[in-house]
C-alpha cells in the first residue's frame, strides 16, 4: 500500500466472512472486498493479485517448475480434507431469499464494469464452455478438464467476437446436449485432450486461453478474475448482482 | 471490561453483524489495549487504598473485580482469532515433484514472471491469511 508492505493477520468474523488486520498500522480489512472498513487507512483497497482456482493436477500440467505451500506438521490434523463438506453444515447468518439460489449454494462470481454476475456452479459444470454477456462484454466461462478447475476468459479475439465450444463436439451438439442436461457428459472422463475451437478463426485453444494451432496460433485470450463464493457472501457484497439462466 | 466484552460479543462467529454494530466494535477493540490497561492501573490504586480499611467479604470483592478487569487488559492484547486458526509465519515450499498432494485436491494457483505458486486450499481454509513474497511482490493469500 503507497509502497510500504502490510503484514496481515486473522481478527475477527463479519457475516461469516473473516476480518483481518495490518500490523503495521492496525488497519481493519475485508477479506472478500480487500478493503479496509476501519483504521488509519479507512477506504483503501488492496491490489486483487490474479489467480486460479485449480486442481493440483491440472496445474502440475500447466507448470514445470513450481513450488507449492507445505504443510505446517504440527497443525497437520488440522487441515481437514472434509472441510468444504462440513462448512456446508454450518448455521448461515445472513439471506437473500427471492431467487432460486440457496443461501450455500457455490457460485462463480464477476464483476465487469461494475456489473455483477453470479453463475451457478453446478450449472457451469453442466454447461462448459459457456458463452455470455456482460455489461455489453462477451465471456467464456470454462470448467477445466477435470470438472473442478475454473478459468473466465474475454471472448474476443483481436477485438473481434468468438464462439468457442469443445472440439469433439460440433455447435449443434454442443446446443443440443446442454438442452438435455445429462449429467453423464460432464461426468464421464473425455477420451480426447480438452480443446476448444473458436467460430471466428477455427483455431484451437487450450484451457490456459491460448490457441495452439490454427490462424490464431500463439495468442491467448484475456483472463478475466472471478471468485467461487457461497451465494448469500456474493449477494451480500453486490446486491445488483443477475444471476446467469441459459 | 466493556472494552474487551463488548467487540468480543459482537464479533461473535454465526451471528450477524450490522455495520454499526461492527464499527462500534472495531472502535472498541482498537481503542481497549491502552483504555483497559489504565483502567487496570486505576483499579489496582484504588483496590490497594480500600484494602486495609475493607471487611473480608469487601476484599474477596475487590479481588474479584481486579481480576476480571485485569483479564480484560490482557484478553485485549491478545487475538483469541488466532487460537482457533493459527497463523502460518514462516511458510515453506516443496518442489511440485514433491509433493504429496492428490490430484484432484484443490489450490490457489498464482504466477509471477517465473514463480509459480500453489497454495492448497485444504491448507488456507485453515490458517486463513498467508503473507508472502513472489518474485519481489508482497502478496496475502486468503482463503
Amino acid at each position: 500500500m503507497s509502497g510500504r508492505a502490510l503484514h496481515f493477520y486473522l481478527a475477527g468474523i463479519n457475516n461469516q466472512n473473516f476480518l483481518m488486520r495490518d500490523k503495521e498500522t492496525g488497519t481493519w480489512w475485508q477479506q472478500i472486498t480487500g478493503k479496509a472498513i476501519y483504521g488509519p487507512l479507512r477506504g483503501a483497497s488492496l491490489e486483487l493479485v490474479p489467480a486460479d482456482e485449480l486442481t493440483f493436477g491440472q496445474w502440475k500440467a500447466e507448470v514445470s517448475n513450481g513450488k507449492v505451500l507445505a504443510p505446517v506438521p504440527k497443525y497437520l490434523k488440522k487441515y481437514d480434507s472434509n472441510w468444504e463438506s462440513e462448512v456446508a453444515k454450518l448455521p448461515v447468518v445472513i439471506s437473500f431469499p427471492g431467487t432460486e439460489l440457496k443461501s450455500r449454494d457455490l457460485v462463480v462470481g464477476l464483476v465487469i464494469d461494475g456489473a455483477s454476475r453470479a453463475y451457478p456452479w453446478d450449472e457451469l459444470v453442466k454447461q462448459s464452455p459457456v458463452m455470455d454477456r456482460v455489461n455489453g462484454k462477451p465471456l467464456l466461462i470454462a470448467v477445466g478438464p477435470d470438472g473442478k478447475s475454473l478459468r473466465v476468459f474475454s471472448g474476443l479475439i483481436d477485438g473481434r467476437e468468438a464462439e468457442f465450444f469443445l472440439k469433439g463436439e460440433t455447435e449443434s451438439e454442443a446446443a443440443s446436449s446442454r438442452n438435455l442436461n445429462p449429467p453423464a457428459l460432464a461426468a464421464a472422463p473425455s477420451p480426447k485432450p480438452w480443446v476448444l475451437l473458436d467460430t471466428t478463426t477455427a483455431s484451437e485453444w487450450n484451457f490456459q486461453g491460448c490457441a495452439i494451432s490454427g490462424p490464431a496460433q500463439g495468442k491467448c485470450l484475456q483472463r478475466i478474475p472471478a471468485l467461487k463464493d457461497y451465494w448469500f457472501d456474493w449477494r451480500n457484497y453486490h446486491p445488483d448482482t443477475t444471476v446467469y439462466k441459459r | 471490561m466493556a472494552l474487551f466484552f463488548v467487540p468480543a460479543f459482537i464479533i461473535r462467529p454465526f451471528t450477524q453483524q450490522s455495520s454499526r454494530g461492527l464499527a462500534a466494535a472495531m472502535a472498541l477493540r482498537q481503542a481497549a489495549p491502552s483504555l483497559t490497561l489504565i483502567a487496570a492501573a486505576l483499579c489496582l490504586l484504588f483496590a490497594l487504598l480500600l484494602w486495609r480499611s475493607a471487611t473480608r467479604p469487601r476484599r474477596i470483592f475487590l479481588s474479584a473485580m481486579l481480576f476480571l478487569v485485569v483479564s480484560s487488559a490482557v484478553m485485549s492484547r491478545l487475538n483469541y482469532f488466532e487460537w482457533m486458526f493459527h497463523p502460518l509465519d514462516s511458510p515453506q515450499f516443496e518442489a511440485q515433484s514433491a509433493s504429496k498432494l492428490e490430484s484432484g485436491e484443490m489450490v490457489l494457483a498464482v504466477r509471477y514472471g517465473n514463480d509459480a505458486r500453489a497454495y492448497p486450499i485444504r491448507e488456507m481454509a485453515y490458517h486463513h491469511v498467508l503473507n508472502d513474497v513472489i518474485e519481489g511482490v508482497p502478496v496475502a493469500v486468503t482463503y
